[in-house]
């Protein structure tokens, strides 16, 4: 991206206000050309985030095999490396893309505009971008999505809130999953959901097992709600 | 996070703004960092440390972090809050409010050069 270079003449001490140094400038640039593109083809995007191993992958699999006949789902997966969750979507006959980060923590705007080309978007209802596994550094990282999902699995005990505010404050909602596990577990979804709550109280709270299928439909209901609201605000 | 990376975004940022002269004639980077930007500044003055050793054309540059707190305003009654502990509530009315004013802050805020060499 070209940025003009200030016209000041560089003495002294130079005032840098507006926030014209940030330094996640370019990435949010990128991601404000995503939504506007997105948002021009009617496409909602969805950013789930969410640490190693709760079970996005697991979820997106059961949400793919409830959603496919009524939407069109794509989906943009991240990892370090290998194409073993794209492999997964695919085996439920979803059109998956893996984008190997290469070592990066996170996804950046700029990765999904890459992955972006690789999909057919013709017709596409919505695109969910699976994140890299990690709670830190995909919160500051826009991807020019509609909404951002959280998942917090049962396994991982009910602190992660007050760990990892910054995701907690920028998600929309939150997804408890492996809840079919509840019973043998110390984890209090009351304490999870006050905490989480107490970070953010715009969020939407939804429990789901991907093994039994409990609160899955509703997780799908969500996402049908949503893509309805989209092509509403296009149309309206 | 990864403070290193951020650390090149740093002079890759003074590269687009200044022209190569007047890098050479930096001598201090001003930085505001929010408590929820996820960086450390510990970190991220550790990191500068070491990306100056690889680029030496650098070498001359410090760089001064200003921590910056949370703070929300009230979208009810407008009061401003400095938060703690991450409890999104407003000390004035009680209500719940995310609206963040400050604490996002990963921005270059003031750049200080030396005179020019004759």
């Amino acid at each position: 991206m070209a940025v003009d270079k200030s016209a000041k003449a560089a003495r002294g001490t130079v005032q840098c206000e507006n926030t014209t140094l940030h330094l996640l400038k370019a990435n949010d640039f990128v991601a404000d050309s995503i939504r506007k593109e997105m948002s021009e083809k009617n496409i909602l995007v969805i950013n789930m985030v969410s640490s190693a191993g709760s079970g996005k992958t697991t979820l997106l699999q059961e949400t793919g095999r409830r959603l496919k006949d009524e939407l069109n789902i794509k989906i943009l997966v991240g990892d370090v490396e290998t194409e073993r969750d794209a492999d997964r979507l695919r085996d439920v006959g979803i059109d998956a893309l893996q984008i190997a980060t290469g070592g990066i923590c996170h996804l950046e705007a700029q990765m999904i505009v890459q992955g972006m080309e690789g999909l057919d978007l013709e017709g596409t209802d919505v695109l969910i971008i699976e994140n890299v596994g990690n709670m830190v550094c995909p919160a500051s990282y826009d991807l020019g999505e509609d909404y951002r999902v959280s998942l917090i699995a049962t396994t991982e005990g009910d602190d992660k809130p007050k760990k990892y505010p910054k995701m907690f404050l920028t998600s929309d909602v939150m997804v408890i999953s492996k809840a079919d596990l509840l019973p043998h577990l110390p984890f209090s979804v009351e304490a999870v959901t006050n905490d989480a709550l107490e970070i953010n109280h715009q969020l939407k709270v939804i429990e789901v097992s991907s093994l039994n299928g409990d609160g899955v439909d509703a997780w799908s209901q969500w996402i049908k709600d949503k893509v309805a609201e989209k092509k509403e605000v296009l149309v309206g | 996070m990864h403070e290193v990376s951020l650390v090149r975004n740093v002079f890759k940022t003074l590269e687009d703004e200044f022209e190569p002269e007047e890098i050479d004639r930096i001598h201090t980077v001003r930085m505001k960092i929010g408590e929820l930007s996820n960086v450390e500044p510990v970190l991220m003055q550790n990191a500068f440390e070491a990306v100056k050793m690889d680029q030496p054309i650098y070498k001359n540059i410090t760089l001064e972090i200003d921590y910056i707190p949370t703070t929300v305003s009230c979208h009810i009654c407008t009061a401003t809050t400095r938060i703690y502990n991450y409890k999104f509530i407003c000390s004035n009315c009680g209500a719940p409010t995310n609206n963040v004013i400050t604490g996002n802050e990963l921005l270059i805020h003031q750049v200080e050069f030396q005179d020019q060499l004759v």
